[in-house]
């Protein structure tokens, strides 16, 4: 793991407002979510589909005891499917509710950004996107969106009915 | 959840509610068997007094005075009571069971709001007043206690009022779940399971030291083992709860029930120390006391109509648990006016539920199966009709969700038994594993009746179609399939036209019908997960498991697919009828078991009278009176061996000779002799045309099996009666 962006650190004058982000990355983006929203990286993990489930449901996975329900991140965004095995992220956010998994491509390094330095999200982003990302920090390599980790919830996605379409029968 | 509300409730407090709540079963208990039991009023008495006695002792000690007070009033009574100045009466129970209410109602208010609280109605004036009347004593003594007991009250009114509307709407629902939240366990099983968690971890520890190539590794996974196995049997019996807890409430229910219906009814209890899973006394709670409650209201009758019919005028309603076959049952039994099959048929045709000429051809257990269909049960005129069926699809339902059945008999006249069984824990269930479209998924065993494969040669024409429906004719009726791979969407792998494949017959519900498998995996015991919202919508899976091969593993539910798939109970007991009709036709149509005993003469004998086939040892067979005999799991079996295969053995004079003996049992008539058929060898099992019965051959009869002639074998019973006569 390199951490990206030394140079940026050192430009964040205050403490207080640094904050350390995990890098994703879903079809060629980047994305952040706090470093301290994530349990564990579980790294390359064969899911167990679950057969009718909602598309944006990847399946679920043992975790300490616990069959974990993960999200399928490329389906939230609408990419298509992911040609490799995915990265699984144990996220948990932290107020007793529902420990979930997510799925992407690639799981990348730490990395420290001035919260000050968020930009918002464009007005012209469509509705699931806007809803789903919390505006964007501008890197060297690009830009890279943050996400929260409430909002990925399962329970919460489903509540929202912006993801409703599709099951996992894929021949349906 | 809830713990903002409850700050004001401290451990001490804690503690003494669920001290007192015990205190208070007990008081129930004994208060009901005080009215039963007249004769031992003395112990029983005494033992409500130290419960009441406690509560106040408490109470005054943690300062909650109007519980204090009431505590009081009834101890005074009980005191009383005690001293064999007052006679047990009716009215005196009614009143000390009242005293009991305000008292629980007092201690449940504590528990959601951390104070007695006074809203407004919450005055036990009255009911103090109708203890001191009860007493004897006289009323003016409590009008002058009365007022004292307002002013006390008022001081902590306004703080206590506020808490207690802030509280009482939410807690009010909650209320139920968090007495039923907490277990209070023996502090020994707590020692042993501590014990045990240290041993996982020394197991650990010298895993990881040793590694895989260690040569005590084979040694440490053995004691991990055990370790695992003792401490999953510690939790276990630290889950269990004696369902004799789940019985207390109901003597007076029962009397209550019994005092607003007009009956006479005693309660008797048998197995309460038998135990049951928390998880599961909770489930089984309702459906016990729609049960009993049903038992009460419409299976016994009025004391008048009892002694018309020569029975004593007290009705008997017993409850029974006990272990069987690794499951728990719960028998609720009552000595009413059983079940009128004729009313039950006439009522089911009435609703439309089957035909009348179904109703002519049923049997009464299958008549008595109509009574758990949902749409017996929605009308109240069912009530005049039997009594039993009001929710018995809901207490069907919720027995079954837990994993249990319900079995119902009845005599007319004589009672009605209702059986619930129900497995030992829920955590842990028996499964079959099986593949469908590249994925496992688990059947639990317990609606799994039987596995068919259909090999690929037959898959064609083993399929038979009624318009769209497919369905499979297993022993000549006609079985629903589910395809679990169509059903769930899954991508059908190529090879799986390959082969054959395995067809799952489950029963949940009263639907049967038979899941369309790809592969069959080992059976195993599965740990059961829970699964998250989002998928329990999906409503199909139960939960998911953990296989050994660690993968993952969905756990079928097997009612929900059977309604998601379409099929329903009613049908499929339509389907019973029309095929038991068939079944009569077929009846020269029957199952044999071949074999060869004279040399190349084929015998067959029907497959339902043969227990097992087994190999002995020659040097096993004894002979006595001219007989050879056989001891057979300590009992001794008479041979026959009409080909003399026993002496040509024999002839052989090798050591190890085995001889092939079919253990043979009288089936259908009754008679439990078993015999021991000496056989050449066994050629197959098949089915078979009896042709018409010929007298040349005495007591033989003559067959076409797979085209061949066969001679069968039927008269083991005449054949064993007459031996035990000789013996």
């Amino acid at each position: 793991m390199k951490i990206v962006g030394k140079d940026e650190m050192e430009q964040i004058q205050d403490e207080n407002d640094a904050v350390s982000l995990c890098s994703l990355f879903a079809g060629g983006e980047s994305f952040g979510i706090d470093t301290r929203k994530i349990r564990e990286v579980l790294g390359k993990r064969e899911l167990q589909r679950v057969p009718l489930a909602p598309a944006m449901i990847a399946g679920v996975v043992p975790y300490r005891g616990e069959v974990l329900t993960t999200v399928n991140f490329r389906a939230l965004v609408g990419m298509g499917e992911y040609a490799e095995t995915g990265c699984v992220l144990v996220l948990d956010d932290g107020e007793g509710g529902e420990r979930f998994g997510l799925v992407v491509d690639e799981v990348g390094g730490v990395v420290t950004v001035d919260r000050r330095k968020l930009e918002a999200n464009p007005t012209t982003l469509e509705a699931r996107a806007k809803w789903l990302f919390d505006g964007a920090y501008k890197m060297q390599t690009g830009l890279m969106v943050q996400l929260d980790p409430q909002k990925l919830r399962p329970s919460r996605l489903t509540e929202t009915g912006l993801f409703k379409q599709g099951t996992n029968g894929r021949d349906a | 959840m809830g713990a903002p509300d409850k700050r004001d409730v401290d451990d001490l407090t804690k503690e003494f509610l669920a001290e007192s709540q015990e205190g208070l079963d007990r008081m129930e208990r004994c208060l009901t068997e005080l009215e039963s039991r007249p004769e031992d009023a003395g112990a029983l008495v005494g033992e409500i007094f130290r419960a009441v006695h406690t509560i106040k002792g408490t109470t005054g000690f943690l300062g909650f005075e109007r519980l204090e007070k009431l505590a009081h009033a009834g101890e005074h009574l009980l005191g009383s009571l005690r001293e064999g100045k007052l006679a047990v009466t009716s009215e005196l129970i009614s009143g000390l069971l009242r005293l009991m209410d305000g008292l629980r109602a007092i201690l449940k208010l504590i528990e959601e709001t951390g104070g007695e609280g006074t809203r407004v109605g919450d005055d036990d004036s009255e009911l103090i007043a109708e203890l001191a009347e009860l007493n004897g004593t006289a009323p003016e003594k409590v009008e002058e206690e009365a007022p004292r007991h307002e002013l006390a009250v008022v001081g902590e009114a306004h703080a206590e009022a506020a808490a207690a509307k802030q509280a009482a709407a939410p807690s009010a629902a909650s209320s139920a779940g968090s007495n039923d939240k907490t277990l209070r366990i023996d502090v020994d099983v707590l020692n042993r399971m501590m014990n045990l968690v240290g041993e996982l971890v020394l197991t650990r520890n010298q895993m990881l030291q040793s590694g895989m190539e260690a040569a005590n590794f084979p040694e440490l996974a053995r004691r991990l083992d055990s370790v695992t196995a003792d401490l999953r049997e510690t939790v276990m019996q630290a889950r269990m709860q004696p369902v004799g807890n789940l019985f207390g409430k109901f003597p007076r229910m029962v009397r209550d029930l019994a005092r607003t219906c007009g009956r006479d009814v005693r309660i008797e209890f048998s197995g309460q120390e038998t135990g049951l899973d928390k998880s599961l006394l909770e489930a089984i709670k309702d459906p016990l006391t729609h049960a009993v409650r049903n038992a009460v209201d419409h299976g016994i009758e009025a004391p008048a109509d009892r002694v018309l019919a020569g029975k004593p005028a007290e009705g008997l309603l017993r409850l029974r648990a006990f272990h069987e076959s690794g499951s728990v049952v719960i028998e609720v039994a009552d000595d009413g006016a059983g079940i009128s099959m004729e009313k039950v048929l006439k009522k089911a045709v009435e609703r439309g539920l089957v035909s009348e000429e179904q109703a002519q051809s049923m049997s009464e257990r299958e008549a008595l199966q109509l009574i758990f269909l949902p749409g017996f049960s929605t009308a109240t005129a069912v009530t005049t009709v039997s009594g039993r069926g009001v929710g018995m699809d809901v207490v069907r339902a919720n027995v079954e969700k837990v994993g249990g059945s319900v079995e119902l008999e009845s005599k007319i006249g004589v009672g009605t038994t209702l059986k619930l069984r129900v497995p030992l824990t829920l955590a842990i269930v028996p499964a079959l594993v099986v593949r469908s479209g590249g994925q496992s998924f688990a059947l639990p065993q317990t609606a799994l009746v039987e596995l068919v494969y259909v090999p690929r040669r037959e898959a064609e024409t083993a399929v038979e179609r009624i318009g769209a429906a497919e369905v499979y004719r297993l022993r000549e009726r006609l079985l629903p399939m589910v395809w679990l791979g169509r059903l769930l969407g899954l991508e059908m792998s190529a090879s799986e036209e390959s082969h054959g494949f395995y067809l799952a017959v489950l029963e949940a519900e009263g639907c049967r019908y038979g899941l369309v498998v790809d592969d069959l995996l080992a059976p195993e015991e599965i740990v059961v997960k829970p699964l998250s919202a989002v998928l329990r919508e999906i409503g199909l899976f139960s939960g998911a498991t953990v296989l050994g091969n660690g993968t993952l593993a969905l756990i079928l539910d097997i009612a929900a697919t059977a309604a998601r798939a379409g099929v329903k109970p009613v049908e499929e007991r339509v389907e019973e009828t029309e095929t038991s009709e068939v079944k009569a036709h077929a009846e020269s149509e029957m199952q044999f078991l071949i074999f060869e005993d004279r040399a190349r003469e084929r015998t067959a004998v029907p497959l339902n009278v043969v227990e097992r086939i087994e190999s002995v040892p020659l040097a096993q067979v004894e002979y006595a009176g001219g007989r050879a005999l056989l001891q057979y799991r300590g009992e001794l079996l008479p041979l026959t061996d009409e080909g003399n295969v026993l002496a040509e053995l024999e002839a052989d004079n090798a050591s190890d000779v085995l001889a092939t003996v079919l253990i043979c049992g009288g089936a259908g008539t009754g008679a439990r002799t078993r015999t021991g058929m000496v056989v050449r060898r066994v050629l197959d099992v098949s089915a078979g045309a009896v042709l018409d019965r010929d007298d040349a051959t005495g007591g033989m009869e003559l067959a076409i099996v797979k085209e061949k002639l066969t001679t069968i074998h039927r008269d083991f019973d005449t054949r064993a009666a007459a031996w035990q006569e000789v013996a």
